[in-house]
């Protein structure tokens, strides 16, 4: 027997060791950690995990809710090989990922020069920070209803305002059009998202000390050279974390197109989690819909954690 | 801390405390839900329903009727969405959850069978319900199988509507509603178009068509989509946007609210909508006001004159307690004085041949037009994969208004994904 094991049976003091008292103590506190995040945990675990693990067991199984009697048999990698094998989905994965890249990329060219300009000092600045919000706190549901009035091409506004500027476009049914369609997905979800990106983006502006810029004034550096050298990669754990969060939304992208266009015309504009509504809660096809769902999971851990790879901080 | 732990609250005890409170939370709930006969021996059903506005009102004077002639039963009105696809989601994530409420429901035309066949609604013939009152067409519309799951509440025949200012004689073909759209649009600079149409990805669109297609020999049958009479059909719509510029692009995005506003407002010289127009343009001064005329749309040679089924219906929830109560109500409300009141108050025309009396027509004379028109009214199909066949036919109409496609190539590769579904075999199990 090793001397710190008698010494543990003999509740001694061990030579380097924690003093028992401490040891006791650090057990309670953790015991209590638990237990103050256990509520959390269960919560987490009954709104994420249980439809997380009931999707997956679906997307194994024969799940068609309206087929009253039909047994719910286990089916392999069946709805997946559906999934891969159906153009519908294929071309909504390249529809997806095509909204998400472009979307992402805008906005995010957009957010940095409203978070760089409301980072100056001017008149009203405080009040023009809380006004740029409220878009980003309307529901999606809403502002997808107002762009679709503004995009009427009888009475919106869009038309309107090209066609007293004289610039092409003024006689256009924006959402008959697939390219079009796409562009006025694309104006919506900017006015209400830019905000978002600017904020954060703001936010990680303001922890750049000032002492940097003046530095880098005294070296000569230029405006351009200070944004390029010094702005940009201070700037990147905060444009990861907007990154991550506008890359998801934008492509699990769902209420903005069922308002304004349905997926159409035609099926242009449906992506994944359009086709995965559709399967879920029009056909009641919970193994096909579990499947896209799974999918739709993957694949945002894969985008996620790529973002996170190529933009975290190197040491 | 050692007073925390000496009460026994460990992180299973926390654990316990949520299970109980859920499983409490949970009976309490079910206590409340499965005790709807009070110790008078009151029962209280649930009665889900779609409308607002005059309709909804209008349910609500009939429901208080019901209560009166029916002491022991009260009604609870629970006001679903407007939008039919939304309000069969809440219905049916009511029956996905196995809940006995509503006891009785509205159900749209088309949902019936799907009902039926995933054991959602009540067979209803064991009450012995007088069908042969009802018009036949919906009576179908509300069969699966030879069974009945749903009863007839109003009959929606979708037509032609025309300004009679503007139109002196109804055409009596589709070419003349052609050529009667252009002159009409020419002679009056105020119009904004020939003709308006319900033309947004969704239900609406398929009745459109649907009341087209009859005219030129074609039906919606889901086996046999691409034919000559349902290509011609398509191919009409088609050229009153792109061709004869009848019908602007806009119509994209119209559905039957949107239609109704442009025919109202005096945009319109035809408008393929449903009766209630009539009663909202009488309501409102306007260019339209008092010369409405509403017709079948005109036959080609071969064709019949064409109209689309819409049209409510009622159903009893498989799993309620109050069956004999909501058979009750159903019978109330498709009762001829109600379906009547109801005409008269909202426009929704009458299940019951019958109740096209006299009175309804001196209170509403269009009525006429809309028993004409019950008589050619076309369902969709009876399927109870409608709503994949339905989405289907949305994305072939929406691509074809939009001149992504042209109708011969639309409806060639609409037609095997339409058997398909209507199979149950199509992609996505539906």
């Amino acid at each position: 027997m090793s001397t710190k094991s008698v010494a543990r049976r003999l509740r001694l003091p061990s030579i380097g060791g924690p003093p028992p008292i401490a040891g006791v103590a650090r057990k309670a506190d953790r015991r209590l950690g638990y237990a103050l995040v256990a509520p959390a945990v269960l919560l987490l675990l009954l709104v994420t995990g249980f439809p997380l693990v009931y999707n997956l067991w679906n997307s194994f199984h024969n799940v068609i809710l309206s087929n009253a009697g039909a047994p719910q048999n286990f089916v392999g990698i069946q709805n997946y090989t559906e999934l891969f094998t159906t153009p519908g989905f294929v071309q909504a994965l390249a529809r997806t990922l095509g909204f998400m890249v472009v979307s992402v990329v805008l906005e995010t060219i957009a957010g940095l020069a409203l978070a760089l300009m409301l980072h100056r000092a001017f008149r009203g600045r405080g009040m023009l920070r809380a006004a740029i919000l409220i878009p980003w706190a309307v529901p999606t549901v809403v502002s997808a209803l107002l762009w679709t009035t503004m995009f009427d091409p009888r009475s919106g506004f869009v038309d309107y305002l090209l066609g007293i500027l004289h610039l092409p476009g003024s006689q256009t049914t924006w959402l008959a059009g697939e390219w079009t369609a796409w562009a006025a997905v694309i104006v919506a979800d900017a006015w209400k998202n830019v905000p978002f990106i600017a904020i954060i983006l703001l936010a990680g502006l303001q922890l750049i000390p000032g002492d940097v810029y003046e530095a880098a004034r005294i070296d000569g550096a230029s405006t351009w050279q200070s944004f390029r050298r010094m702005t940009l990669p201070l700037l990147r754990p905060a444009l990861m974390v907007a990154l991550v969060f506008r890359t998801l939304q934008a492509f699990l992208v769902f209420d903005i197109i069922y308002i304004m266009t349905g997926g159409g015309p035609g099926s242009t504009t449906e992506t994944l989690s359009y086709l995965n509504w559709q399967a879920f809660l029009v056909d009641t096809n919970f193994g096909y819909g579990g499947a896209i769902s799974i999918s739709l999971v993957v694949v945002s851990l894969v985008i996620a954690g790529g973002i996170v790879l190529v933009m975290r901080p190197r040491t | 801390m050692t007073r925390w732990r000496a009460r026994g609250s460990g992180p299973s005890s926390v654990v316990a405390l949520g299970v109980v409170t859920l499983v409490a939370m949970t009976a309490i709930g079910e206590a409340l839900a499965s005790a709807p006969v009070s110790a008078a021996g009151k029962q209280t059903i649930t009665f889900a329903e779609s409308g607002l506005g005059s309709e909804g009102a209008q349910t609500q004077k009939a429901i208080t009727g019901f209560e009166k002639a029916n002491p022991s039963i009260k009604v609870n009105i629970l006001v679903l969405s407007p939008n039919s696809t939304t309000y069969l989601q809440q219905l049916e994530q009511r029956f996905i959850a196995g809940d006995s409420s509503p006891d009785v429901m509205e159900s749209d035309v088309t949902y019936p069978a799907k009902f039926g066949k995933a054991g959602w609604v009540k067979e209803l013939d064991s009450y012995k319900p007088n069908l042969k009152q009802f018009f036949p067409t919906e009576v179908a519309a509300g069969q699966y199988k030879g069974k009945t799951y749903a009863i007839p509440w109003f009959d929606n025949p979708e037509g032609l509507f025309y300004r009679t200012d503007l139109i002196k004689t109804p055409p009596k073909t589709p070419a003349e509603v052609v050529s009667d759209a252009q002159a009409a649009m020419t002679a009056d600079p105020a119009l904004k178009e020939g003709i308006a149409f319900e033309g947004a990805k969704y239900e609406g669109a398929i009745t459109a068509f649907a009341t087209v297609e009859g005219a030129f020999g074609g039906k919606l049958n889901p086996a046999d989509l691409n034919t000559k009479g349902n290509r011609a059909a398509l191919t009409w719509l088609y050229d009153a946007l792109y061709v004869n510029k009848i019908a602007p692009q806009a119509v994209t995005g119209w559905m039957e609210g949107n239609v109704e506003s442009e025919f109202q407002a005096g945009n319109a010289a035809f408008a393929i909508n449903y009766p209630f127009v009539e009663s909202s343009v009488a309501a409102v001064a306007g260019p339209a006001k008092g010369h409405v005329g509403y017709i079948p749309f005109p036959a080609n040679p071969g064709g019949t004159p064409g109209s689309a089924l819409g049209g409510e219906m009622l159903a009893i929830n498989a799993k309620t307690t109050h069956a004999a109560a909501a058979y009750k109500l159903i019978q109330y409300l498709t009762s001829s004085k109600v379906e009547t009141a109801r005409a008269i108050a909202t426009g929704d025309p009458p299940s019951l041949p019958a109740a096209y009396t006299s009175t309804l027509l001196k209170a509403a004379p269009y009525f006429k037009q809309v028993e004409t028109l019950n008589k050619y009214a076309q369902p969709r199909p009876v399927n109870p994969n409608y709503l994949q066949i339905s989405s289907d036919l949305q994305t072939m109409l929406s691509s074809v208004f939009s001149n992504l496609s042209k109708p011969a190539a639309a409806l060639a590769q609409a037609a095997p994904l339409v058997k398909a579904d209507a199979a149950g075999t199509g992609s996505g199990g539906g």
